[in-house]
């Protein structure tokens, strides 16, 4: 890298929001969201279902056009970005790839618009254990099997910054721990790791970060260990052993998001 | 799966140079390559070009004497025409498949976001698909041409002889490039459009096979004229131009066919654009 490349690295954090506002049909997805992701730690992304992760998401990467409001990576709109993929890496959904064509194809092709030497296409395979399969039509995978792709992908240009959209959905015990290991491991290597999850004893374990949003706002935005102990109820925080307390996450989220539920049974 | 070695930034993992049009379009024409209904709709294109040249000449060589003289005359001022029109009329249904396909399967996949995220300014990605499906499609359909137009002129020898050294006869055969070609570009155009396969198909099978059709029963000359003026129309640009039964010249079709690629195709980057994916 440069000089100059590594000044704006330093200059601006790895992700920025401002303001980011997003409604569809009259009904708000993504409400005056400022936050900011810094390198060298993995954030968790929260929120009930349909309080904007998603939507958070493909605004930070060009994919929708706020309403207001703008999305910065590393101070610029993505759509200012060369070679994109290496510098943000993504896995928005499983199974975003032709189902007729190999694993090894799509990843082709993803490089060659980078590019990238096709080099790099085996040794991501190899990096995500697909190897053995990469010929095969990708429409023939499990859910683990596209999952791990769909990371393959988002890791092929080694971007500074990655975004993994509930990654461990359909993945097995090894797949979570493999994932759990991978984005601990990119966030000590220096990179920002932006992850969404529901799953709060797996964000207990791995996020250092926490962003919480609900109905498209921002709730919280605070390191994990802080987050709970503020969230928590101060008398079963006192009473927890400091070991146990991320398992605290999930009833310290469930109190600051009970009035954001967005589909809750009464 | 360790992953400690293969994380690092090395050079190796670095793009080879700053990656432009030229990157987009190879990976393009990876994506078109890496598919069987690519092979499917391109071997298709072929068969089909070649069995309705050889079915259409065999029948009026065969039926000759037994023509009125309307129709004698025909056959003998448009022979090309004969031998092209008939093989592009029907092949065209597979490349408007494949042109739909190119687009809509990537919206019904999921895949455009992949395509997107790797160009986000969106339309060079578009353009890209456009440029490697133009050159496939001319590429192979100017190498059927010649084939169907060699085979043809054999066959219709004893009534009419043309030679591929003609101008009317390059013309005629540089026509059924072209006309692939636009058509494809049609298709690709109004599957951007619609985004799901089926309904892309659909629309660009109804555009090439009942709307000049339906256009046409309007009656008196404007029919004639709006009819020969769809997409449909265009196969003018493979005949000799001295056929009477055509309102319109080879170049003028030509003009038209240009006309609705021009006009779709803006929609498609515009919409390509301004559209959340």
């Amino acid at each position: 890298m440069t000089t100059a490349n590594t000044h704006t690295f330093d200059a601006a954090p790895a992700i920025e929001a401002r303001g980011l506002t997003k409604s569809y049909g009259g009904r708000t997805a993504v409400a005056d969201l400022s936050f900011a992701v810094h390198a060298g730690r993995v954030t968790g992304f929260l929120g009930p279902n349909g309080a904007g992760k998603s939507t958070t998401m493909r605004l930070l990467l060009g994919l929708e056009r706020p309403e207001a409001g703008e999305a910065l990576i590393e101070g610029r709109p993505y759509a200012a970005l060369i070679a994109p993929m290496t510098r943000v890496g993504a896995l928005l959904d499983a199974k975003a790839f032709h189902k007729g064509r190999s694993a090894r194809g799509h990843l082709l092709a993803l490089a060659r618009s980078q590019a990238l030497p096709d080099a790099r296409v085996d040794a991501v395979l190899d990096l995500v254990g697909l190897s053995s399969v990469a010929r095969k039509r990708a429409g023939g995978f499990s859910l683990g099997m596209a999952q791990r792709l769909g990371i393959a992908a988002a890791l092929l240009g080694d971007p500074r910054i990655v975004l993994l959209d509930e990654p461990v959905n359909g993945l097995d015990p090894q797949g979570i721990l493999w994932i759990r290991t991978l984005m601990k491991q990119l966030a000590a290597e220096g990179r920002a790791v932006l992850v969404s999850s529901h799953l709060m004893n797996e964000m207990a374990v791995t996020a250092d970060h926490l962003l919480v949003i609900g109905q498209g706002r921002l709730l919280a935005d605070c390191p994990t260990a802080e987050f709970i102990e503020r969230h928590t109820d101060p008398a079963v925080y006192a009473a927890t052993p400091q070991v146990a307390r991320p398992a605290l996450l999930e009833e310290a989220f469930m109190r600051l998001t009970a009035g954001a539920a967005e589909y809750s049974a009464h | 799966m360790s992953t400690a070695a293969l994380l690092r930034t090395d050079s190796a993992v670095r793009p080879t140079h700053r990656p432009g049009f030229t990157d987009l379009v190879r990976s393009e024409w990876t994506k078109f390559t890496s598919l069987r209904s690519t092979w499917w709709s391109l071997g298709v294109m072929t068969v089909v070009s070649l069995g309705f040249t050889v079915a259409a000449t065999a029948t009026y060589t065969h039926d000759y004497p037994h023509l009125d003289a309307a129709t004698q005359s025909q056959f003998r001022t448009d022979t090309v025409g004969l031998i092209l029109q008939p093989a592009a009329q029907f092949a065209q249904l597979a490349v408007c498949v494949l042109g739909v396909l190119l687009i809509a399967s990537e919206y019904s996949t999921g895949m455009i976001r992949a395509t997107m995220l790797a160009a986000p300014r969106r339309t060079s990605a578009l353009l890209a698909k456009a440029a490697t499906l133009a050159a496939a499609v001319f590429v192979l359909s100017e190498v059927v041409a010649v084939a169907c137009f060699l085979i043809g002129s054999r066959i219709v020898r004893a009534h009419s002889v043309v030679s591929i050294t003609d101008p009317t006869s390059l013309h005629a055969v540089l026509g059924f490039g072209a006309y692939m070609t636009l058509i494809g570009l049609v298709a690709l155009s109004l599957g951007t459009l619609l985004r799901h396969p089926a309904a892309g198909i659909s629309m660009v099978l109804a555009m090439q096979f009942v709307l000049a059709g339906v256009v046409g029963m309007i009656p008196g000359s404007v029919g004639k004229h709006l009819a020969g003026a769809m997409p449909s129309g265009a196969t003018v640009i493979m005949g000799s131009g001295h056929n009477a039964s055509n309102v319109y010249s080879p170049a003028q079709g030509l003009l038209i066919l240009l006309g609705w690629v021009a006009v779709l195709g803006a929609s498609a980057l515009h919409t390509v654009k301004k559209r959340d994916v």
